[in-house]
């Protein structure tokens, strides 16, 4: 009820149920995390932006259940408008005249189809990149690398054209506050609207929540559970052996053992012919051991594999080809980190990878998994 | 038990490991005793201070490895770390008892870290005094 109880006030009309209220309201909250961990996150943010997509599915889940179970206003039918009413309400808006609709006016209805299919789009998109990028979710079983990027790139069209449709939803509330004189904020917040309206009002429908319940419950959990089983397939191009011990041996007795994967073939074959002269030591070998380690190196070498890791550190500086850490990837990707983090005890030097990627030695490298030790944080 | 019996009972018991910690490490000594021989015809034995010595001495074929210490810690007691942030386990025999055991391990760090530190191979006599010193710490 609205709290104004002035004697001049019309008469209230209950418009937007609990369940619309609250979806709308929480699905702002999801997207406005979504959006800025997507477009001004930092490398380790993935994870606040998947459950921010998580929270997005889930509550446009609710919604489609919702607009076949909830309230009169709720319900779809109630804002299915052909495209000739959307032009008549432009024609309208044209001429500075304005018909009064209880719930969403022709415009608004289709706004609220677009910002649906849109999120709808989004999530199936990040679930693909999720699946060729970071080799996680349902899709790695199945998702190349280079399809998750190409995908990327729609998802990031897809998201700068929500934000898009989002300030054309903004747009239109201004529009309908000023123009058509409706309170839509409050009315979102207490779902009350005054009564009065020269459309005929849709055939009343009851909120049926128990209904919509079972619905969510049973499709969620048959989503959850096949997300589950497709996620836990082992993802494409994703090695999964150990480390070979003579390497972890050898080359782990001065530095972390670098992931086969991380290194072209070329790569390696720079760093083992000239093991004399490595980065300012000598570390050379007998030929028996340098020639077992090269054997390995070549059958495990990032051309072998579809990880992140494998793609991105490919690409060599010409500078200095054989240090990952002057890549430009490398660099991009730890701006942030303050030298002194590096230097610390905990950390020792830009190529101890697995100081804060605790998931290094496998070569995944997961958002998820980034720490930086205690010792080592400002 | 008193406290006197206690500590011969313990020096007993203990002085079977006490030659082993040195034991472990005489075929490697013999080697370089042999090779430090050959090299020079004056030889007169190993010396844990030349060790000591050798061991602290700055060079100046690397700015990075400029010593032993670099890595290792003027404290041969104390774990080191390589300048790509491993440890190092302690190079006193004390400390890590099967320091100068593998021949093959001894010879590969010493043609790496000496050609490293001091820009040239390490005579026999050098290999030797080094491992004396780290077995008497």
């Amino acid at each position: 009820m609205e709290s104004n109880s002035s004697q001049m006030t019309p008469a209230t009309v209950p418009v937007w149920d609990i369940g619309v209220r609250i979806f709308h309201w929480a699905l702002l909250a999801a997207v406005f995390v979504a959006a800025m961990t997507g477009f001004f996150g930092s490398p380790d943010s993935l994870q606040i932006h998947l459950i921010a997509g998580i929270s997005i599915s889930l509550l446009v889940l609710f919604r489609l259940i919702w607009g076949f179970s909830g309230s009169t206003y709720a319900r779809f039918r109630t804002f299915l408008f052909s495209p000739v009413k959307v032009r008549e309400r432009i024609q309208e808006m044209r001429a500075g005249r304005h018909t009064r609709y209880i719930g969403h006016n022709p415009l608004g209805a289709w706004m609220i189809f677009a910002l649906l299919a849109s999120l709808i789009f989004i999530v199936c998109t990040g679930t693909v990149v999720l699946g060729g990028v970071f080799k996680q979710g349902p899709l790695a079983f199945i998702t190349s690398f280079a399809t998750g990027r190409f995908v990327q790139e729609i998802h990031q069209i897809l998201a700068f054209g929500l934000v898009g449709l989002i300030g054309l939803h903004l747009a239109g509330v201004a529009y309908e506050t000023v123009f058509g004189k409706e309170k839509l904020i409050s009315a979102m917040i207490s779902g009350n609207k005054p009564a009065g309206s020269n459309v005929p009002a849709p055939r009343f429908a009851p909120a049926r929540p128990i209904v919509a319940l079972i619905a969510f419950i049973a499709l969620g959990m048959a989503g959850t559970t096949g997300v589950a089983s497709f996620a836990s397939r082992p993802g494409l191009g994703v090695p999964t052996a150990a480390i070979d011990p003579l390497y972890a041996k050898e080359c782990g007795a001065c530095h972390f053992a670098y992931h086969p994967s991380m290194g072209t073939a070329a790569l390696w074959d720079g760093v083992l012919s000239h093991l004399d002269q490595h980065f300012g030591e000598d570390a050379s070998l007998p030929d028996a051991t340098r020639a077992q380690l090269a054997a390995y190196l070549k059958e495990n070498s990032s051309e072998h594999w579809d990880t992140r890791i494998a793609h991105v550190l490919a690409t060599a500086n010409p500078k200095e080809p054989l240090r990952f850490t002057a890549t430009r990837f490398w660099t991009r990707m730890h701006r942030e980190i303050p030298d002194q983090v590096f230097a610390s005890k905990a950390v020792g030097f830009k190529g101890a990878c697995n100081a804060c990627h605790s998931d290094a030695k496998t070569g995944l490298f997961a958002p998820q998994n980034i720490e930086i030790p205690e010792g080592a944080r400002l | 038990m008193k406290p006197r019996h206690f500590l011969a009972f313990s020096l007993i018991l203990l002085m079977p490991v006490m030659a082993y910690a040195g034991a472990a490490q005489k075929p490697i000594i013999d080697g370089y005793m042999a090779a430090a021989k050959a090299e020079n015809a004056a030889f007169s034995g190993f010396s844990a201070d030349r060790g000591k010595a050798f061991f602290l001495a700055k060079h100046d074929a690397s700015p990075e490895t400029p010593s032993c210490t670099t890595c290792h810690t003027a404290d041969p007691t104390k774990a080191g770390q390589t300048r790509a942030g491993k440890d190092v386990a302690p190079m006193a025999v004390s400390k890590t008892p099967d320091r100068f055991t593998d021949a093959e391990k001894v010879e590969k760090w010493f043609t790496r870290n000496c050609q490293s530190v001091i820009g040239r191979a390490c005579t026999a006599q050098e290999k030797g005094d080094f491992i004396t010193f780290m077995a008497s710490l």
